[in-house]
């Protein structure tokens, strides 16, 4: 939920290119969990803009909506995206039926919310959730920055620092310059702790869109629960990713980032949810709903993710998911991470996974074809050629096939 | 988006020496439509904004579909002396026999192709192939189509973003000028300006058949005739590519 303001924080930061920026120093962020109760709506259902700077801010977003709405990259599906939108009229609160949303085919864990109301989420989380409780709490957040006015709030505090800057940058030049002292680096100060506050105050306001979301989960009979789980599985899927390449996580925190750190998310979000937790005895999670509204598409997503070539990342993913049971499908991705990973003994490992893939009814077709090659080069060629055939039996019209009816013919 | 970074892409690299400045690039075939002619203009996008004491541009709304209505009309009189007839596409829905997404298509395919004339012929990377060429560029098939399903002869893409500066940034220019009495200058605090571009796309064969940028520091399309004064900036003074240049002189 790497919340973008595109349009906003470029703006942003051609304002910091061209005015130098300015100074309120008291970086010294005081960390405080936001509490959910807390969390009061800022809109009313229908909301438009009035005052000059948001509608003017809302103009500019409809243009992007329409070339969002328009884009050959989103998934169309009817069926899914109408799941997807009855999950955000249960969380979307006030605004339940103000929002919309799109999902783009992009293999990442983010998504992001516009002032206006439009939501897009990239095919990336429905790759790594769990269950639809999971999935709800990334909408809810989302609907959280709309709730909350965060584009316009973010955009005044912007404004109003940079001018603060401005006036005070200049006014220390030439006054400087009248009473013969130097004040540049005084300026460079102010410049640095505007930056700073800047960034602080983005981050305050992902806090308030994640206490946002809890309060939402809760409302509406999701697990709390779920999501301090998101964050969890994404902090470890970080390391597993770095692991896998030798490299040392990146912690996505410092005093610039414009979101909070996980770690400090995941800690906030589950005190959050503990607090919330009471009066209820049983939680909405979802996972039926979710697994046959993704349907076919799950296959989809993981073969997007396998082919990112990030073996430690992708086989986190599918052995999160496997924590719900093994099946066909995920064996056969386990199998295809491992192989693309190409180290030395990923053959044998991944011939492994295929052969156990092929165990399952609902493995798919492509599992015996690699599982047939597997066979083959393991010197087992009957055993190898009935898989093939198998295969061929199964995908009677795929691509491949000519090629696979070759093999068998050797 | 991609639009309004292009056009920043460009304003920097045009050396600022005057207040207004153009360039433009054509076909060397290219003659200014002239007579009996239609003109498709694609989803103009207008932005005007108001520049914060800090720098910050603020899109403002009012202003915005003022001088988007100034600019179209001055557009449509602007074509009509000169004999051609203008339509404007609002929507992507608007073209009979073509889909929404084939029209998207095409803005698309535009977006990347301006956006490769502006690295290669604005930005000074130039293309060893395409030295001494004219506008070489063409948007194939899909234009050609969208020609037959309007039966327009061209397609006009149309950018267009004013700023004026807010009275805390005049009184922060004022005080930058100011300060040179006392040893500080910062006469450089900018102010409004104007940036856009126009582009010519020949629905009959597909090219892009003329492009042209716009820098200014002056100008205000908020009101009718500024809106007049930047079409004309913009695509009042078209010039004829080199070869029909070349006859014309014969």
């Amino acid at each position: 939920m790497d919340d973008a303001l595109p349009l906003t924080r470029r703006m942003m930061l051609a304002g910091l290119g061209c005015a130098c920026c300015t100074g309120l120093l008291g970086v010294g962020e005081a960390h405080a969990r936001i509490r959910p109760r807390d969390m009061e709506s800022l809109i009313g259902p229908g909301y438009r803009p009035t005052a000059a700077d948001e509608r003017g801010m809302w103009q500019e977003y409809e243009r992007v909506e329409q070339e969002i709405a328009g884009s050959n990259l989103l998934v169309t599906d009817p069926n899914l995206v109408s799941y997807l939108k009855s999950i955000v009229s249960r969380v979307g609160g006030v605004a339940a039926q103000d929002l919309r949303i799109y999902l783009a085919r992009v293999p990442e864990f983010n998504a992001f919310m516009a002032p206006t109301g439009f939501m897009v989420i990239f095919t990336g989380l429905l790759t790594r959730m769990r269950d639809e409780a999971q999935l709800a709490t990334v909408i809810a957040h989302e609907a959280g920055h709309f709730l909350r006015r965060h584009h316009i709030r973010r955009w005044r505090d912007v404004r109003r620092r940079t001018d603060l800057f401005a006036i005070f940058a200049m006014g220390a030049g030439v006054g400087g310059a009248g009473a013969g002292v130097y004040l540049g680096d005084a300026v460079r100060l102010a410049q640095l702790g505007t930056i700073l506050t800047l960034a602080a105050y983005g981050r305050e306001l992902e806090a308030e869109a994640d206490a946002m979301s809890v309060r939402q989960m809760a409302e509406t009979g999701y697990d709390p629960n779920a999501a301090p789980e998101v964050w969890r599985q994404l902090i470890q899927e970080t390391e597993a990713s770095a692991e896998m390449r030798r490299r040392r996580p990146r912690r996505g925190y410092s005093l610039l980032a414009s979101h909070p750190a996980p770690e400090t998310r995941m800690a906030d979000l589950r005190a959050s949810a503990a607090e919330v937790r009471t009066g209820r005895e049983s939680w909405d999670r979802g996972r039926e709903r979710y697994l046959n509204s993704l349907g076919t598409h799950r296959k989809m997503l993981l073969d997007d993710q396998v082919k990112l070539n990030d073996p430690g990342a992708s086989l986190f993913i599918v052995n999160n998911l496997a924590s719900d049971g093994w099946n066909g499908l995920l064996r056969f991705y386990e199998a295809e991470a491992i192989r693309l990973r190409g180290r030395r003994e990923d053959r044998d490992l991944s011939a492994a996974s295929y052969a156990q893939a092929v165990t399952f009814p609902d493995a798919p077709p492509e599992a015996w074809r690699m599982h047939g090659y597997a066979l083959i080069q393991a010197g087992r060629r009957e055993e190898g050629k009935t898989a093939l055939a198998r295969y061929l039996a199964l995908a009677p019209n795929a691509p491949d096939a000519a090629m696979v009816r070759y093999s068998i013919q050797q | 988006m991609i639009r309004s970074a292009l056009v920043l892409t460009v304003a920097s690299s045009l050396a600022l020496a005057g207040c207004v400045q153009t360039r433009q690039f054509a076909d060397v075939e290219f003659a200014p439509p002239q007579g009996d002619f239609s003109l498709l203009v694609m989803r103009p996008y207008v932005s005007v904004g108001q520049i914060q004491t800090g720098g910050l541009v603020e899109p403002r709304a009012e202003w915005t579909e003022q001088a988007r209505g100034f600019i179209l009309e001055a557009l449509r009189q602007q074509q009509a002396a000169r004999g051609g007839r203008t339509q404007v596409l609002e929507t992507r829905e608007g073209v009979q026999g073509m889909s929404s997404d084939e029209v998207a298509e095409v803005e698309r395919l535009f977006a990347a192709v301006g956006n490769a004339i502006v690295i290669h012929r604005y930005a000074g990377l130039t293309l060893p192939t395409k030295r001494r060429q004219g506008l070489d560029w063409t948007l194939g098939e899909d234009a050609v189509r969208l020609g037959q399903a309007t039966g327009m002869d061209y397609a006009l893409f149309l950018n267009a973003q004013d700023s004026y500066a807010s009275t805390g940034r005049i009184a922060l220019q004022v005080l930058g000028i100011a300060g040179c009495l006392v040893g500080f200058c910062a006469p450089q605090i900018g102010g409004g300006s104007q940036q856009g571009y126009a582009s010519l796309v020949d629905l009959r064969t597909g090219e892009v058949v003329w492009f042209n940028v716009l820098q200014a520091q002056s100008g205000d399309i908020r009101t009718r005739e500024g809106a007049a004064q930047m079409v004309d900036r913009l695509i009042g003074r078209m010039r004829a590519g080199r070869n029909v240049r070349n006859r014309d002189n014969d």
